[in-house]
């Protein structure tokens, strides 16, 4: 199927990134082809090092690419990036503002460097509920309030697509049920959310659609349901009196079972109805049914065993 | 463009770090002021008693020794002009004066331009080191990075950094020099002499600060462009004060003949507009007398004010260059 690449907000091909230090060469981001499409929160799935941030950095123009092309709204970039960049919020890594400044004159220098209307800097310490630590400096910010200092920043380009690299890093749960929700909120509000994350229950809480990304390439991507959910065999935890009885039956009836400590898992199977049928017919009663969810790290064990790819060290 | 330079300024404005170079900037004023006042007050009692006591003393060994030393000396000049024929030792001035022993009143044209000359150097290094600050901090605090996905025209970003860097320290360095100004002249009416300043020499006084501003302005652009290349406060620092203990001080003694070269004598030649230096010149005469001699170069203004034109004309370009294409963590 042939695309505009104007239907997504962000569309990559090929894009490359080398490190080069006195170690040698790092591939960080390694022919990546990446599409995010317009509307709803996107998430942006890969371990720690697989090239997350380096792909966000160079969309923003804040690292030259090696190789590839990248397009935001259909503006090829970083060539065009001033032509979109009004369209564009984004916070990538951790908040980084002026220490010794406080947060409003942080937000106004940025309100008056793009000529934003005067009272908008109110309006989205307002949003973000920071408009009583406003004049406080930021270093005396917490990490929750530097986070939302952050997103108010990106909120005073009222954007249509905001990136949020890693947002809940470090933060209470509070402070992430607050980042979901704005996410969502803003999503609602017809804006396309990129989220850059690698706990996958981040994304799976939020995400209408997601692409995970590995070794710099990327590995899948779709709708969340999709991607984490068929793509990859879930394991289901079985408690019962007699262990050693119910591995034997299990296990003759051809499925994958092992044990682990005072209880059997049961890879392979999403449905743990056909364990208690199979169980119960030899009167074995289980006492726990606990469905195993599989984490990121199984799930990109899996992509990148189907990719073919090596599941440890960074692309070459 | 000129939005983001009114936007940096008010970003110099209000940083910490500016408050606290003014303030520098205003101790240093009062050191040279200090030091001015030094030279134009009048001695004391005691210290006058002592110094004629003194003069007293050396009068009498001049009865006594005078006509030998002026004998010694013209035997001496009529030797050494042997090689150097130019050579002239002043031998007619060897007579002790009253007015070589004493203090003389200062001229507020000879002080004030022996002042400014000093003060020129410590506020270019304040100015230096504040516009270095001014964008090295933002990288430190990494608000570099965020300022860029709000305006990713780099060389916009750039040169509105610099543009508000040496637009910023103007109106402190010139409420400083007012202030040197003002203090001189009042000393010099308490106890030197303002009286004789021909017009020429008020003109000097003009270019001279003249070229002290624009002096401290460009050291503060400087800065700002080394902030952005080495992307950090001390390595500038540690650059300037390299530079200074290992060309200034030693590479200088070393190479004598590369002096045109030092950045030191540009900038006197600039802020004096032209300077003068010397080299040793060493021979061994015929009777085997090993001898030197300082021989004055003039280093002109032209010369100064090209040389370093192309050093801060390659300064900002080279920053540029890398500021545009580096990428920013």
């Amino acid at each position: 199927m042939t695309t505009s690449i104007s239907e997504f907000a962000i569309s990559t091909r090929g894009l490359r990134k080398t490190y080069r230090n006195r170690k040698g060469r790092h591939v960080a981001v390694a022919g990546l082809d990446l599409d995010v499409p317009i509307g709803g929160v996107h998430g942006f799935l890969g371990p720690n090092g697989s090239g997350k941030t380096t792909s966000i950095r160079m969309l923003l123009g804040l690292t030259r690419a090696d190789a590839g092309t990248m397009s935001i709204f259909g503006h090829a970039v970083p060539k065009h990036l001033p032509e979109v960049v009004s369209r564009v919020g984004a916070i990538v890594e951790s908040p980084k503002f002026s220490p010794t400044f406080s947060g409003r004159k942080n937000l106004q220098l940025l309100a008056d460097a793009i000529g934003c209307p005067r009272g908008i800097v109110d309006q989205v310490l307002e949003q973000t509920s920071l408009n009583e630590r406003g004049k406080d400096k930021y270093r005396t910010y917490s990490l929750g309030m530097k986070q939302r200092l952050a997103i108010a920043a990106t909120l005073l380009k009222d954007p249509d697509l905001l990136i949020f690299d890693e947002p809940t890093n470090g933060l209470d749960p509070a402070g992430i049920r607050e980042i979901r929700n704005t996410m969502r909120a803003l999503s609602e509000q017809g804006k396309t959310v990129l989220v850059s994350s690698h706990i996958l229950s981040e994304v799976e809480h939020v995400a209408d659609t997601v692409s995970i990304i590995g070794h710099g390439i990327l590995l899948a991507s779709g709708r969340v349901s999709d991607v984490i959910g068929n793509q990859i065999a879930t394991s289901v935890r079985v408690g019962v009196a007699d262990l050693v009885t119910a591995h034997r039956i299990l296990v003759d009836a051809g499925i994958l079972v092992r044990q682990d400590g005072g209880l059997l898992v049961v890879d392979g199977i999403a449905d743990g109805a056909e364990i208690t049928k199979r169980l119960a017919a030899h009167d074995l009663f289980v006492n726990e049914l606990t469905p195993v969810r599989a984490d990121l790290e199984s799930v990109f064990l899996q992509l990148t065993a189907d990719e073919g790819l090596e599941s440890s060290g960074g692309a070459k | 463009m000129m939005r983001l330079t009114k936007v940096e300024l008010r970003r110099l404005f209000s940083r910490h770090l500016s408050s606290m170079a003014l303030l520098g900037a205003l101790i240093v004023s009062g050191l040279v002021l200090l030091s001015a006042f030094d030279q134009a007050k009048p001695m004391s009692d005691q210290a006058l008693a002592f110094q004629r006591t003194q003069f007293e003393e050396v009068q009498k060994d001049w009865a006594a020794n005078g006509a030998q030393r002026i004998r010694d000396c013209e035997q001496s000049q009529a030797q050494v002009r042997k090689q150097h024929p130019k050579t002239e030792l002043h031998c007619n001035q060897l007579k002790p004066r009253w007015e070589n022993w004493g203090k003389q009143k200062v001229e507020f044209s000879n002080l004030m331009r022996s002042s400014l000359l000093g003060w020129s150097y410590l506020m270019a290094f304040i100015c230096l080191l504040l516009g270095a600050s001014f964008v090295a901090a933002e990288f430190a605090s990494g608000s570099m990075g965020n300022w860029l996905t709000f305006e990713p025209r780099r060389v916009r970003v750039y040169f509105s950094k610099l543009v508000a860097a040496g637009l910023g320290v103007i109106p402190g360095v010139l409420a400083l020099l007012g202030l040197l100004f003002v203090s001189i002249w009042i000393m010099c009416i308490r106890y030197g002499s303002t009286s004789g300043i021909s017009s020429k020499m008020w003109t000097d006084l003009t270019w001279m600060s003249i070229r002290s501003l624009t002096f401290a302005v460009v050291a503060s652009v400087v800065g700002a462009a080394m902030g952005a290349l080495l992307r950090s406060t001390a390595a500038v620092m540690g650059i300037a004060l390299g530079y200074l203990v290992i060309i200034e001080v030693v590479f200088r003694r070393v190479l004598q003949g590369a002096q045109p070269w030092m950045l030191q004598l540009n900038m006197e030649g600039w802020l004096q507009h032209g300077t003068k230096y010397f080299i040793n010149k060493c021979t061994t005469d015929n009777q085997g007398m090993y001898s030197c001699f300082g021989v004055e170069k003039a280093l002109t203004f032209g010369h100064s004010s090209m040389y370093l034109g192309a050093l801060v004309v390659l300064a900002v370009t080279l920053s540029a260059k890398v500021f545009q294409s580096r990428d920013v963590n």
